[in-house]
């Protein structure tokens, strides 16, 4: 037991005197940088040590830092008991009292929200869909995240319980009432569609809109030009659509212009060149995908991009390989 | 709601149900519910005390307090204390009535009894068996008296159960009374193996009271044996289908309803506060 709370008073003993240790140089620096020691913040110590200790290393955490203590040393959990040997935390017994406590919390939450929802049910008022909580954009900590929080050591078990509970929780119709125990728990994520600047339409002389775009497609390039205010011509290398003599070549021509709901509205003349029917068809439509992202809202480029217009086929041909029959297939194998 | 006549009534006590030393005994609950006045002092007397093996002592001696704390002087007054019968004065926290209130009367069907619970049990209605009350009434006063000396000795209470619809209470009863509770998964060495469960030598509880005795599924919590083994003393409420062997102060009772339960939290809350509080009397300081 002494043994015990002399380590925690060691501990906190180290993160004073480390503090300490990191204002002391954080004036130094300033003072060799030529600032003004007291508003010189972390990021300056950043800067600061990074111009005085320039690295070559390519690792981040290879290189020289100097960060606060507490970012240093992992965060350990707090004297648990006192000197008479009685536990602070009520579930102490447990192993794991902060896991187990945030379950209690939850708990009563739940019970809190359905004695709330049962006197509204009184007054005949049900889930408000304006006050619902809005958790998009967001999702539930991971594990080891979760563990930092806690500064508890969790199982998989554990977590997934954990995730279940809350979403329970989360999936009640007066959740709102909550909101700052449930985001206490998720985190924002990162969008991970980079949206890619879509370039603005041009005029012609006479004031129509247009939009130029290439499209390749195995060893086909197309340069195609979609003009607004159109009457759904299309000219393929001076030609009509029947330049491609089978439907699925023209079906793929079309298919950007029908599913954008353009099909009448825009002319579209494209050259191509290289390659065989299918690659040619296949880069015009990349083409004129890319072009009609100019004339169309947010939602249907959207709506594009899932529908796979916008990916551009990156599939080439295949060589075969000795001793095989194609890229793939092999000769007949037998046994004996 | 009236009691039906049990079919196997083995009543005990005297056949006079007037007389000033009567037990108030199941087979009058039965025919009417009515509250005795017994004799008693300090305004007792709307009470039925069941039995009356064990009368209560009204005057007790405030305990003194210390000018200086000496360890001698308080080790005095707390050896003093076990003088009482019932120094706490934990029988006015409860009635009989209370108890058939809270349905803790209510036992399990026949097929699950366990053999050493008959000697706890009433008699059976339509295959339902039902509790005695008065020996319930009688060693939950043991319990409860128990209770509150340990928390007089400032000893660690660890509430137990692992029935998930009273989780939630028994961790609110335990806070409430500056308690512990376990109502989780009990990991093997928690009692035996605790150094290295906890990572350093930490204080084991000093009394376990136990809310549930069995798991959700069929099997005796772990930490009635476990705390047998380590020489902790226990307190335990046992329904029909429970084994009392190993706690020391087994309590038989209904624990599947939420009222029993909540009852029982109740009474073991206020024992501790009550051991609590005349410690703080005694030490004087907080």
């Amino acid at each position: 037991m002494k043994a015990y709370q002399e380590k925690a008073q060691a501990l906190d003993a180290l993160m004073f005197e480390k503090t300490t240790e990191y204002e002391i140089g954080r004036r130094h620096l300033a003072n060799m940088m030529g600032e003004d020691p007291e508003t010189f913040t972390d990021e300056d110590i950043d800067t600061a040590i990074e111009y005085l200790f320039p690295s070559g290393l390519f690792e981040p955490r290879a290189r020289p830092l100097m960060k606060h203590p507490t970012e240093v040393f992992a965060r350990k959990k707090v004297a648990e008991f006192d000197e008479t040997g009685r536990p602070f935390h009520v579930l102490f017994y447990t192993g794991l009292p902060n896991y187990y406590q945030v379950l209690h919390d939850l708990s009563e939450k739940v019970r809190e929200l359905d004695s709330f929802s049962d006197r509204m049910m009184q007054y005949n008022i049900h889930k408000d869909p304006e006050r619902t909580l809005n958790v998009g954009g967001t999702e539930w900590v991971k594990k080891e995240q979760l563990e930092d929080i806690l500064l508890e050591k969790l199982k998989d078990k554990q977590y997934e319980f954990f995730v279940r509970s809350m979403n329970r929780l989360l999936d009640h119709p007066f959740s709102y009432r909550v909101e700052e125990f449930i985001m206490k728990f998720r985190k924002h994520v990162q969008i991970s569609v980079i949206h890619k600047e879509i370039p603005k339409l041009m005029f012609t002389a006479e004031g129509t809109p247009y939009m130029a775009a290439v499209g390749r497609r195995k060893t086909s390039t197309a340069s195609v030009t979609v003009y607004g205010r159109g009457s759904g011509k299309i000219s393929i290398n001076g030609e009509d659509l029947l330049y491609f003599k089978y439907i699925q070549d023209r079906e793929q021509v079309l298919f950007p212009l029908q599913f954008s709901g353009l099909l009448g509205k825009v002319d579209v003349v494209a050259d191509v060149d290289g390659g065989g029917f299918s690659g040619q068809s296949g880069a015009i439509r990349y083409a004129i995908s890319m072009a009609v992202r100019s004339f169309v809202d947010e939602q249907m480029m959207e709506k594009m991009r899932l529908a796979g217009l916008l990916t551009r086929d990156p599939r080439r041909h295949e060589r075969k390989k000795p001793g095989w029959k194609g890229a793939r297939a092999k000769y007949t194998w037998k046994k004996r | 709601m009236r009691l039906p006549q049990p079919v196997n009534n083995t009543v005990p006590g005297p056949a006079m149900p007037f007389s000033p030393t009567t037990t108030l005994n199941m087979a009058t609950l039965g025919k009417k519910l009515f509250i005795l006045s017994v004799r008693m002092g300090r305004g007792l007397w709307h009470r039925g005390i069941v039995s009356s093996s064990n009368p209560v002592q009204s005057a007790v001696e405030p305990l003194e307090k210390l000018q200086e704390s000496s360890s001698d002087a308080i080790t005095e007054q707390m050896a003093k204390s076990l003088k009482y019968p019932d120094f706490f004065k934990v029988a006015e926290l409860f009635t009989v009535e209370d108890l058939f209130n809270a349905r803790v009367h209510l036992g399990h069907r026949e097929g699950s009894l366990n053999d050493h619970m008959s000697q706890f049990i009433f008699g059976s209605r339509l295959s339902h068996l039902i509790f005695d009350l008065d020996q319930t009434a009688t060693l939950l006063r043991e319990a409860l008296n128990f209770t509150a000396h340990i928390a007089f000795r400032g000893g660690i209470i660890l509430f137990v159960g692992r029935i998930p619809q009273h989780q939630v209470m028994i961790e609110n009863t335990a806070k409430e009374c500056g308690e512990y509770a376990h109502t989780r998964y009990w990991q093997g060495g928690v009692l035996t193996n605790s150094t290295i469960q906890f990572g350093s030598v930490i204080r084991l509880p000093d009394l376990i009271i136990f809310l549930h005795t069995m798991n959700n599924v069929i099997y005796e919590h772990t930490a009635i044996r476990d705390a047998a083994k380590m020489l902790i003393p226990t307190v335990g409420i046992v329904d029909t289908n429970c084994n009392p062997n190993l706690i020391t102060y087994p309590v038989p009772g209904n624990d599947d309803s939420a009222a029993s339960i909540s009852l029982f939290c109740n009474l073991f809350k206020a024992a501790i506060l009550r051991g609590k509080e005349k410690r703080k009397e005694l030490l004087g300081v907080h």
